[in-house]
């Protein structure tokens, strides 16, 4: 099909006004968080770094910082191996897999919202679901305080996010292991091999693209999980399952430290950037090919 | 070959089903029970009767939320899978100077969390006098949407046959003339994912909508069930059945076409 420069600026503009107009954002969002910038209107007194060095200064960031990579460390790991694992019950389990897989997946189709609402009524430590089971299996000795506790709250949170975003992991294996070719499966079966074995020596290996993606796209989640945080605990109890991305909104929208605020996205701005460069000329170049 | 039995199969996926069934089940019955049933903390016996009365209470306090997630929703879905899709279409079927560069820098706006552009935005918004109003949740939320939307729907047109192609440059038919006649009639899966995905995510977006509005009457549905948790507190039955009505149009979604929704949701990681 033929086609002119005008072709190219009539299809692209719309795209790369929008384009072009959020990455000025991201630098407007970059020069405010030079300036100290008290109260909703703008006010612009340049004080350079002042408001980084603040917010270094304050233990809440660290604590909000550490809070992030604790996500990370801990939504990510068991929501790639429980995907992992259900994809390959799933692939095994033949004419099943149709019936069960929607179950595993419909939790993505809910908002952050009503996931928050439930789950925190699952953990509620009075009337919450989970107590009440244990207490019905005679196991009220090991009720917990859950969502209650400092110490317990942000696994609780990390917990439903599991629940939500195992599909998503899920989905993305099946997708690799139907990659993985017949015959090597086939022929490795022939020798004697069991599903473990299968499971160790072909799986594992052969999936590796999927787990690419299954941990970049979790690592941004977990840079920028906000929805949870807010509904089921505000970042309580205390300020022990605040994340960077709450602590922005409250920096900036309720008590109007809009320069702190900025300095705040600026930091997960970097942070999201060293995961989102290298995934996304990485997809690029598998795209191509 | 003999298949083995394989009990270990069997016992991961029943109990792994059984737990992501449970949340699932406890929001459906509990949200049909009465304050006396709840308040008897046997969450797993299913309800007695119908207490459609919770649904009537949640549904009067969500209903203009409701209402306002619709009217954002639609409008903003439309415009961008059209914008989106245009230019998606554009690079997916031609290699241009550059056309890889624009992708890439889509992809990385696409990406990036959006909390970073957050504040200029209501800046914006206050600017045009757009604050606190549908009309710019729309614009915020088109323009958050059409760099994913050419990218969901740029995947799925590399995926069309380069015959199509062929045979409309045979027919001298121009790149315009191929979007509205060819390609929207048959990319059919492509559009329809990419629509569902960002419908889907609209309707179950919260910081813009917390953001950009404020009071009952511009709200959308998430920030009013985020409120109604705090107004119903440990009201359970209130709660759940709040969270049902506002799961409605992505659990129908979900329900009658999965499998787009699914194709949508792979499409968005761009994983090739």
């Amino acid at each position: 099909m033929r086609y002119s420069k005008g072709h190219i600026i009539l299809f692209l503009t719309p795209l790369g006004l929008v384009v072009l107009f959020m990455y000025a954002m991201m630098l407007w969002t970059a020069y405010v968080s030079l300036n100290n910038w008290v109260g909703m209107a703008p006010s612009w007194n340049f004080n350079g770094l002042a408001n980084y060095l603040t917010l270094f200064r304050m233990e809440r960031f660290w604590i909000n910082l550490q809070n992030n990579i604790l996500w990370m460390v801990i939504f990510i790991p068991p929501t790639a191996f429980l995907g992992l694992v259900l994809a390959y019950a799933l692939e095994l389990s033949g004419r099943a897999e149709a019936f069960f897989r929607p179950i595993f997946l419909y939790p993505m189709a809910l908002s952050f919202v009503v996931t928050g609402t439930l789950w925190a009524w699952m953990y509620d430590p009075g009337s919450g679901v989970i107590n009440a089971l244990l207490k019905g299996v005679g196991l009220g000795a090991l009720a917990q305080p859950w969502i209650a506790s400092p110490k317990q709250a942000l696994y609780c949170m990390i917990g439903a996010a599991i629940w939500q975003y195992t599909g998503f992991a899920m989905t993305l294996y099946l997708a690799a292991i139907r990659d993985i070719s017949r015959e090597i499966i086939e022929a490795s079966r022939v020798d004697g091999a069991s599903d473990l074995q299968v499971f160790i020596h072909i799986v594992v290996p052969n999936v590796q693209h999927a787990t690419m993606i299954v941990v970049a796209m979790l690592t941004l989640f977990s840079l920028k999980v906000f929805d949870l945080v807010w509904v089921m605990t505000m970042g309580g109890p205390g300020n022990s399952t605040e994340v960077l991305s709450y602590f922005m909104f409250v920096a900036t929208f309720r008590q109007q430290l809009v320069g702190l605020g900025a300095a705040i996205s600026v930091i997960i701005l970097i942070l999201a950037v060293v995961v989102v460069i290298p995934y996304a000329s990485w997809s690029m170049k598998r795209m191509q090919t | 070959m003999k298949r083995p039995t394989r009990l270990w199969l069997h016992m991961v996926l029943t109990i792994a089903e059984a737990a992501w069934l449970l949340p699932m089940y406890v929001m459906v019955s509990t949200s049909l029970k009465n304050p006396r049933e709840v308040a008897l903390g046997q969450y797993i016996a299913p309800p007695h009767g119908l207490e459609l009365n919770n649904y009537i209470v949640a549904f009067g306090v969500l209903k203009q939320g409701l209402l306002n997630s619709i009217v954002v929703a639609i409008p903003a879905t439309a415009l961008a899978v059209f914008l989106g899709s245009w230019a998606g279409f554009f690079l997916a079927m031609f290699r241009f100077r550059h056309s890889q560069t624009i992708f890439f820098v889509a992809s990385v706006a696409t990406f990036l969390p959006y909390q970073i552009i957050l504040i200029p935005f209501t800046q914006f918004m206050a600017a045009l006098n757009l604050f606190n109003t549908q009309l710019g949740l729309i614009v915020a939320y088109l323009l958050l949407n059409v760099p994913m939307a050419a990218l969901i729907s740029a995947t799925f047109f590399q995926m069309l046959p380069p015959e199509l192609q062929e045979a409309a440059a045979l027919d001298g038919c121009g790149p315009v003339t191929f979007y509205f006649r060819i390609l929207l009639p048959v990319a059919q899966l492509g559009l329809v994912s990419t629509t569902i995905l960002i419908f889907t995510m609209i309707w179950n977006e919260f910081l813009i909508a917390i953001t950009l509005t404020q009071g009952p009457y511009t709200q959308m549905a998430t920030p009013v069930l985020a409120g109604l948790k705090g107004n119903y507190a440990q009201l359970w039955h209130i709660q759940m059945a709040g969270a049902m009505i506002t799961s409605i149009p992505p659990l129908i979604i979900f329900i009658f076409l999965g499998r787009y929704f699914i194709a949508g949701l792979m499409a968005g990681t761009l994983k090739g």
